[in-house]
Formats: structure tokens, C-alpha cells, sequence
């Protein structure tokens, strides 16, 4: 390595290139900027150490190392806090919980199920409406995706809450995991005090009897209950939206219930689809199919009074006529769709 | 105007030590009898000290000598912690406030104000998120004090369709946290790793000590007849709780935890684990607004209860 023909000093264990020329610095200006440089950390020493008569003789002390461990100490114990928020909505809903989880929940709709939403532009401009819809699978996945999904039609609408069966919601880890995301019990106090609040509800009247469809009888509209969306509908004078969600019952073809083994496990039955008990949790993982959306026109209720929801045939006629419209949503989604896959 | 003049059981607890010491300065009250099975540790000036002990078969006969020209009585003799002696609770919640309500019937007082429990409602699966006081109570039937708290609401109902003209106020209350409370839910929090059901993690509420002491003296004071739910502003899910306690909770398997913790739970509270560990597993929390509308806003949300608690704890560790 040749170092002549300019002035630079040869800085041990650096090796440089040779045929690099560097211009020359002239002492001086190497001094004054040395100068400045040292100016400069003064200055940002100050900026970032106390005041010195405040911090007094804090660097003579000897180091403390109990402190060290409760500060380490304070900081992991409040990591906990980190995936949660330290409030949360009377029904559980944690906001930080769901900003951790929108990640997931973007891809999910984005990419994995591509949630095309169509028929919101009939929907009033304000909210609370209650939703109804057609329930697939055990995993309330078309619960989660639809309140994601309507979010970005209807910003300024709070979060639609959408309503978890008993069992799934006191199952141990479902409950925790639901009600941290928007999930409620499917009871009517719970609606009647998420719509007096404001607050929009996906119902699934269909129930278990809806998530226990095998592939088979897919899109097969189950009995909707005893009409109490009908009358949560009324009895809160909120318009009652059919919504039919395609896509969602192929995400996990079931082929067989096995009743047996959900009666060991608590809950009503174990489904056999292609992957799941073979593939371990990895056959849980939902199919990628292509999810449609078809928000229908809101049932007309205003010509009833609330004093309706006590007429029976009325409730089961306008619960009938419910059941027909999401029929058709469905069979409207499923005729735009070309193939499972979309 | 002449102040009331109240008779208030059970001094030696919490409620009653607060209020006693409350009304004590009050021009609003013009006497106190008190009353309890010993005697109170220090006394304040106007409290007239009665030794009743309400176990006693013929304490209500006893009692009702004593509420000459009583206004109000305030029944506050209820277990905090449950012992393992069953007959005894029974003995002292149940008939203990049977005794009272008859002794209150033949002395003619006015108003009464029994303590009562949000526990009664029992943690179910199929509790909505909200109960509000219409809600039946289901209770739990493991828990000897909870089904007592069921006999005495049934005895309360009997005793109002009895005496329609008298005031009956009910104060169901939810798990008090503070920084002086203490009892068998304030116990089991104070654990450094306080053990969990695994998979579970219910909504929780409390309601501050201070909220609760200003309600009871709002009921006693003025006139609130009914049944209403006292609880904190606010829920929080208990893994919330224990995180902002900076406490690591033990989560345990329900089958195992249920019986490895069979003996202590016996031994010590006369039930099984399941008694006090299915109100971790299951909602029960309550809806106040009805109380909230009567007695005027909680002044503690639930998370500044539980966080008065925490500091106050952390507090006396360094102090």
C-alpha cells in the first residue's frame, strides 16, 4: 500500500485504497472543526443531562444496582400492558387489542378472502341498524370480517358488534379472545343495550343450527329462532338489514359432525373437514376462498309501532320474509361469484 | 327539624365502623344505637353501644326493646369472609335478618336498609353483560354466604308485600376495592401471583369503598326505596387488572385448579374452589344506572378502585 504522493497519515489497521486521493485538510481548519464538534456533543450533553445543581453528585455515587433491577422489573411487568389497553368498552371491546389484530384482519380481507362488499348504498346515512345474517362454521370469522369490512364503508359509524353463541363465547380462550374484538353474547338485553347506545349488531338467527351446516347443505337457509331480531328490531326502532355472506360456508367444507367428541369437549359438535383433525391447528386455518358481501334493502318497519313485537303472526310473518330476502342475497352473491376461489 | 335516629348491626365491620364514625359528627342524626355480638373497640360520642348477638333465638324480642323510637335501621351483619361453619352463617345472615325485619315490623321503623351482594345474581354463562336489578337471582350453589344473601332477598320480598307503608332498601353491592376494605375477594387479589382459570378472563367491576360507604348513608338519610345495584363506573377484564397491578397471574387448568385447591378452599371458606373461582370464570357484572340515577355518580371508576387498591398495597410493602 503506497502511501506517497499525498499527505494523509496512514491511521493503523485502516487500510485505504490507493488510488483514492483525498483532499488535503490544513491544520486549522482540522482544529476548528474539532472545536465545533466538541461544541456541539457540550451542547447536546446539556440538552439530555439535568440541570447540574439538581442532579447534584448523582455521577460520584456508586451505581446502583437495585434500582437498575426495579426499573427492569417495572418495565417487563408493565409489558403485559402493551397488547392491551388499560380501558376497555362496557362490553369488553379492547381498542388496542384491535389495532394489534388489524393487521391480520386487513390481510384476511384484502388478500386472503378479497371481501367484496356491494348493496350499502341503501343503508341510511346514520346508524344503529341490526344486521342479519346467514351463519357459517364454527369460527365466528364472518362476524369478525364483516365488522372489519362494513368499517371502511361507514367510517364515521361506530364498530358493528357482532353477536357470539353461548357456547362459543364461554368456551375457555374463545370468550377472552372475542370479547377483546367486538364480539357479544347473542342475547336480547345485550342488543337492546348496543342499539340504545348507538352501536350497530350483526345477528345470526340461524344459530347453532346455522354453523352446524355440513358442506353439503351449504347456503341452505336454516329456521331463523323465535323472531327476536324481528322484535329487538321493533322494540328499538331500528331498521333491520338482511345481509347474505357468501363465501364464508366454504371456508371450512365440513364432511362430518361428530357430535360424540363435541359433547367431551363442551361444545356441540367436532367437525371433520378435509384438513382439520388431520392437519392438527393447521387444519383450522380457514380456505381462501372469495367472500361476497350483499347488504340488502332495510326491511320496512316504520309503518309498525312497538307495540307490534307482541303480535305474534306479525313477528313470524316478517321474520318469514327475512328468511326469503337473505335467501336471495345469497342466491344473488352466489350467481355473481364465478367459482369458490372468485 | 330534629336529626333521625338510626340502629345500625354489625359496627364491628367495615360499613358499619365508616358510617358510625360518619353520623357521629352528623347534625343530621340525632342518635346511633349500635349494635353488635362484642364491643366495639373504641366508642364515639353519641353511639349508644347495644350487645345483641343475633344468633340469639329470641335476639329479635331483644332487638325490638332496644328500637324505641327508631327511625332507621341499617342491617349490615353480614359475613366478609365465609367460615367454614355453615350452620353459623346461616344462623347469623339468614335467621339474623329475620330477626331484624321482625323486630323492625313490631318496633315500627320506618326505614330499613339491608346490604346485599351482586354475588347473589351468580356468575352463569347465560347472564347477559349487563344485569340490572329485574334479573332473578340464581346465586351459586356452592357458595353457602351467596345462598344465604338468596334466603334473605326471598325474606326481604315477603317482608315489603308485608309493609307496603315502610321503606325497604336494598343495596346490592359488587366487589368493594379500596385502601383500607378487606375481605376474601381483597385477600385473594392481594396474592402476588394470584391463581386464574386457565382460558378465562371475565369482565370485572368494582366499587370504591368511599362510593360505597356514600351510598349506604344517602339510603339511610333520605328516602330510596327499592332494590339497586352499587357498583363502579366502568370494566375491566381481569388480566387487565392484574397487568396494571404489575401482578404475574397463575393461570391453572379449571379441573386441576379446582382440586388442588379443595382443602384450602374447605378448610379455610367451607365450600369448594368452584364457590369463589367461578366468579373469575363467568360475567356477572351488574348494571347501575339505576342506582347511579338515585344516589348520584360513583365518584371512583372501576379502574381507579382497583388502582387505589393496588398503590395503597404497594404503598404499605415500601413504606
Amino acid at each position: 500500500m503506497s502511501t506517497s504522493g499525498n499527505n494523509v497519515v496512514p491511521l493503523p489497521g485502516v487500510h485505504v485504497r490507493a488510488n483514492v486521493r483525498r483532499p488535503a485538510l490544513d491544520p486549522e481548519r482540522a482544529a476548528a472543526l474539532r472545536d465545533a464538534l466538541r461544541g456541539l456533543r457540550h451542547e447536546i450533553e446539556e440538552w439530555f443531562e439535568p440541570a447540574p445543581d439538581v442532579a447534584g453528585s448523582r455521577r460520584d455515587e456508586a451505581f446502583d444496582w437495585m434500582q437498575l433491577f426495579d426499573e427492569l422489573r417495572h418495565r417487563l411487568g408493565t409489558l403485559g400492558m402493551i397488547e392491551r389497553s388499560g380501558e376497555v368498552d362496557e362490553f369488553g371491546l379492547d381498542a388496542v387489542a384491535l389495532l394489534r389484530a388489524r393487521t391480520l384482519l386487513d390481510f384476511l380481507v384484502d388478500r386472503y378472502w378479497r371481501v367484496d362488499l356491494h348493496g350499502e348504498e341503501s343503508l341510511p346515512e346514520h346508524g344503529p341498524v341490526l344486521f342479519v345474517a346467514n351463519r357459517s362454521g364454527l369460527l365466528p370469522w364472518d362476524g369478525l370480517a364483516f365488522a372489519h369490512r362494513f368499517l371502511r364503508v361507514r367510517p364515521q359509524w361506530p364498530r358493528t358488534r357482532f353477536l357470539v353463541a353461548d357456547w362459543l363465547i364461554t368456551l375457555p380462550f374463545a370468550q377472552p379472545t372475542l370479547a377483546r374484538l367486538g364480539g357479544v353474547r347473542a342475547c336480547r338485553e345485550n342488543t337492546d343495550r348496543l342499539l340504545s347506545r348507538g352501536k350497530s349488531v350483526l345477528a345470526f338467527p340461524e344459530g347453532v343450527k346455522g354453523a352446524a351446516k355440513v358442506f353439503r347443505e351449504r347456503y341452505r337457509l336454516q329456521r331463523f329462532g323465535r323472531g327476536g331480531a324481528v322484535r329487538a328490531a321493533i322494540e328499538n326502532r331500528v331498521p333491520l338489514v338482511p345481509v347474505g355472506i357468501v363465501g364464508a360456508e366454504e371456508a371450512h367444507p365440513v364432511l362430518v359432525k361428530s357430535r360424540t367428541g363435541g359433547r367431551l369437549l363442551g361444545i356441540p359438535f367436532v367437525p371433520i373437514t378435509p384438513t382439520f383433525p388431520l392437519l392438527g391447528p393447521l387444519g383450522a386455518v380457514p380456505l381462501p376462498t372469495k367472500w361476497s358481501i350483499e347488504v340488502g334493502e332495510p326491511l320496512a318497519l316504520d309503518e309498525v309501532g312497538p307495540e307490534a313485537s307482541e303480535d305474534e303472526l306479525l313477528v313470524s310473518r316478517l321474520n318469514e320474509e327475512l328468511r326469503d330476502r337473505i335467501r336471495d342475497l345469497v342466491s344473488q352473491g352466489l350467481s355473481r361469484r364465478e367459482s369458490v376461489w372468485g | 327539624m330534629t336529626g333521625l335516629r338510626i340502629a345500625i348491626t354489625g359496627l364491628g365491620t367495615f360499613l358499619g365502623q365508616r358510617l358510625v364514625r360518619r353520623w357521629a359528627e352528623s347534625p343530621a342524626v340525632e342518635r346511633i344505637v349500635a349494635i353488635d355480638r362484642r364491643p366495639p373497640l373504641r366508642t364515639y360520642g353519641r353511639v349508644d353501644f347495644e350487645e345483641v348477638d343475633l344468633c340469639d333465638p329470641v335476639a329479635d324480642v331483644r332487638l325490638a326493646e332496644k328500637l324505641e323510637r327508631v327511625d332507621v335501621f341499617v342491617h349490615l351483619a353480614f359475613r366478609r369472609f365465609p367460615s367454614a361453619d355453615h350452620d353459623l352463617d346461616h344462623e347469623l345472615e339468614t335467621l339474623g335478618t329475620l330477626r331484624v325485619l321482625n323486630a323492625c315490623a313490631a318496633a315500627g321503623v320506618q326505614r330499613v336498609v339491608v346490604q346485599s351482594s351482586t354475588m347473589a345474581y351468580g356468575a352463569r354463562p347465560s347472564n347477559p353483560n349487563f344485569l340490572d336489578e329485574s334479573h332473578p337471582l340464581h346465586g351459586h350453589p356452592d357458595a353457602h354466604n351467596v345462598q344465604n344473601r338468596l334466603e334473605v332477598e326471598r325474606h326481604l320480598v315477603g317482608w315489603r308485600a308485608k309493609h307496603p307503608e315502610r321503606e325497604l332498601t336494598v343495596l346490592r353491592h359488587c366487589w368493594v376495592m379500596g385502601p383500607t376494605f378487606y375481605d376474601r375477594v381483597v385477600e385473594f387479589f392481594e396474592s402476588e401471583r394470584p391463581a386464574t382459570v386457565l382460558g378465562y378472563d371475565p369482565l370485572l367491576q368494582f366499587v370504591h369503598e368511599e362510593d360505597l360507604v356514600d351510598a349506604f348513608e344517602k339510603a339511610a338519610l333520605e328516602s330510596h326505596p327499592g332494590v339497586f345495584n352499587v357498583v363502579g363506573k366502568g370494566v375491566l377484564p381481569l388480566a387487565t387488572l392484574l397487568a396494571l397491578a404489575d401482578k404475574r397471574p397463575r393461570p391453572v387448568p379449571r379441573g386441576w385448579l379446582y382440586r388442588s385447591h379443595w382443602l384450602h378452599s374447605e378448610g379455610l371458606y367451607g365450600d369448594p374452589p368452584g364457590a369463589f373461582f367461578d366468579y373469575l370464570r363467568y360475567l356477572w357484572v351488574a348494571d347501575g344506572a339505576r342506582a347511579w340515577a338515585e344516589f348520584g355518580e360513583p365518584v371512583y371508576t372501576t379502574r381507579e378502585a382497583w388502582v387505589a387498591f393496588v398503590a395503597s398495597r404497594k404503598m404499605r410493602r415500601y413504606a
